[in-house]
């Protein structure tokens, strides 16, 4: 199972207005954990006025650069992206999860595979660790990047791109699409649509010798790209998506109890059976079973947390508690008085239940 | 850059979702019950499989077995561990329930799944024998095969991959076993074969769910499913009718 782990904060840079570089170092020997593949992300938690919230940013370094770094755009109404951009300092600690995520391909250093990438605003992080990783470490590969942006001062990384190219000439292809900036050629001028994407194949790149795609983006982007990309012939095989949205889905939002007549606080005293043992705990009514387990040590069996595996089922023997989501049990179990505890909210003042059963 | 458009409509234009921390919460409960009910049929198959290897006739039919089971605990991790993206607890999750439990041979469960685990109906039937595992093993190595044809286009895009990579090694499985089929049917065994391809036939065909269409679209909503059942569940009757009959058998009316 995944666990956080604490960051040191080494530095932090602008690279546009609002969008920061965290650079970040494992702390207490997390090292090996924090070993990344190019294309990664790093999901980071944060207590914001007692509400913890959770967000992924991608990984921009390299494989082979020895460093961990994220790049950290400002979201309009973002609690975690406006702090990290304009709080955050080196010297601060992050909590993290390891490395997730599956967009990349695998590295062969003995490849001559040529990679497109299509990167939208700051969805070019991602792109651009796989774009480092894999130009340094397959020599005989190519990589075509189409990067677009609102304007020429909204592009992430600009300087850093234009040193790549530079390094890797011949290897490394770059084409700026930018929404609102003119540029001389009409055709990078926009967004980047399907219909742009046919005609950058028809005339700028040789879409035949492309083995893989990489898109991170905003939705409507990716969908464009997608489609074009599979009208040019590529498989979903081929194609990689990556895909942050803006708009995070957080916790369920538990409905308003009513307040009953016989039920005097919002607490409830649970006696919660578990491995032959019973523990009575006091908790509130707006607390599901299962954390209350947990957070009263005890050991309590779960994994999706989302009402869907059944592996936190337990059995209701007294009192009532209320389920808000069930994906798993069948309506026989539930008559027998199955719930499952991480879905379950006590209603009574008492409640008994029992995870042997 | 483009406007955003909410991932209700993206998913539903053919948009694909690549980590868990921009899944809609109803797509996550389909999604994890997809990934739950594939890990638990993969371990209860392969717990069932793992006591048929010593029945095997001779050492090469064992080989055959003890890979199927190798190769169906290899599975059912690949995708727990995307379970474990979602925040399962995937070591708890695959102790936690006894694998090798089954209901008996006469049980009449439909497409119902146990109390206990996600596992599809079918793997709640005990086999008997090696001739039964074998028959078993390739209508239902024939009916993953196409099931996974179509979950390796499913719009979360770390599982499809996962199932890409294990729909080959599934379709493997049932080759074996239609190599075990045509060894069975040189057999004095051979008359045995049709009543267990009779007793398996219905409660494969029921691992392909009923023909409940507002069920569909709404996973056809979330890029989660493509084809119908019914479909699907053609395309397997006529792939496995051919390999039965090329063992002297019927399929089952």
């Amino acid at each position: 199972m995944a666990r956080f782990h604490d960051l040191e904060v080494t530095d932090v840079r602008k690279t546009i207005r609002d969008a920061v570089v965290v650079t970040l170092k494992p702390a207490g020997g997390a090292t090996e954990e924090f070993d990344f593949t190019q294309g990664q992300y790093l999901t980071f938690r944060r207590d914001f006025d007692g509400e913890e919230l959770r967000r992924s940013y991608s990984i921009c370094a390299g494989r082979d650069e020895g460093i961990l770094q994220v790049g950290i755009k400002r979201v309009d109404g973002g609690a975690f992206s406006t702090w990290a951009n304009t709080e955050l300092k080196a010297g601060d600690t992050l909590q993290a999860m390891p490395p997730m995520g599956s967009f990349f391909t695998p590295i062969n250093s003995a490849a001559e595979t040529h990679y497109l990438g299509f990167a939208g605003g700051s969805g070019i992080t991602p792109v651009l660790s796989i774009l480092k990783t894999t130009l340094a470490a397959e020599p005989g590969s190519s990589f075509t990047l189409v990067y677009a942006n609102k304007g020429v001062n909204t592009i992430m990384f600009r300087e850093e791109l234009e040193d790549l190219k530079n390094l890797y000439m011949g290897r490394f292809n770059m084409i700026h699409v930018l929404e609102s900036d003119a540029q001389e050629i009409d055709l990078f001028t926009g967004l980047v649509t399907e219909e742009k994407c046919a005609q950058l194949f028809a005339h700028w790149i040789d879409i035949q010798s492309v083995d893989t795609a990489f898109i991170c983006g905003p939705e409507p982007m990716m969908l464009g790209i997608a489609s074009a990309l599979r009208t040019a012939g590529l498989s979903d095989g081929q194609i990689k998506f990556e895909l942050f949205a803006s708009a995070q889905p957080g916790r369920a939002k538990r409905k308003a109890t009513a307040v009953d007549a016989g039920t005097s606080a919002n607490q409830t005293k649970a006696a919660i059976t578990l491995d032959g043992a019973t523990q009575t705990i006091e908790m509130g009514k707006d607390m599901t079973l299962l954390d209350a387990a947990l957070e009263n040590a005890m050991d309590a069996p779960y994994a999706c947390k989302a009402g869907v595996c059944s592996t936190c089922r337990c059995k209701v023997l007294a009192g009532e508690v209320e389920m808000v989501a069930n994906h798993a049990l069948e309506d026989y179990e539930v008559e027998k008085g199955y719930v499952l505890s991480c879905q379950a909210y006590p209603v009574t003042d008492n409640v008994v239940v029992d995870y042997d059963q | 850059m483009a406007d955003d458009m909410n991932i209700e409509t993206y998913l539903a234009q053919g948009g694909v979702l690549s980590n868990p921390s921009n899944v809609p919460p109803r797509y996550r409960a389909e999604l994890m019950k997809m990934m739950a009910t594939f890990v638990d049929s993969e371990l209860a198959g392969a717990a069932g499989f793992a006591d048929i290897i010593n029945k095997g006739p001779g050492i090469k039919a064992r080989i055959a077995a003890a890979k199927i089971v190798l190769e169906k605990s290899d599975s059912a991790e690949k995708v727990l561990r995307i379970m474990g993206d979602f925040g399962a607890d995937t070591e708890r999750y695959a102790d936690h329930h006894p694998w090798t439990a089954r209901l008996e041979r006469d049980a009449d469960i439909g497409q119902t799944r146990s109390k206990h685990d996600m596992r599809l109906a079918v793997f709640n039937y005990p086999l008997e024998g090696w001739a039964d595992a074998v028959v078993m093993n390739l209508l239902m190595g024939s009916a993953v095969t196409v099931q996974l044809q179509e979950l390796s286009h499913v719009s979360y895009q770390p599982l499809a991959e996962a199932f890409r990579a294990i729909q080959p090694i599934e379709a493997h499985h049932a080759e074996l076993a239609a190599e075990g089929l045509m060894v069975l049917a040189e057999t004095p065994e051979a008359g045995a074969l049709q009543a267990l391809a009779d007793y398996w036939w219905p409660r494969v065909a029921a691992s392909f769910g009923s023909g409940s269409s507002h069920k569909f679209e709404v996973l056809k909503a979330m890029g989660l499913r493509h084809t119908p059942n019914a479909e699907l569940k053609a395309r397997w009757e006529n792939t496995v009718t051919a390999v039965l009959d090329k063992a002297g058998l019927k399929p089952t009316a």
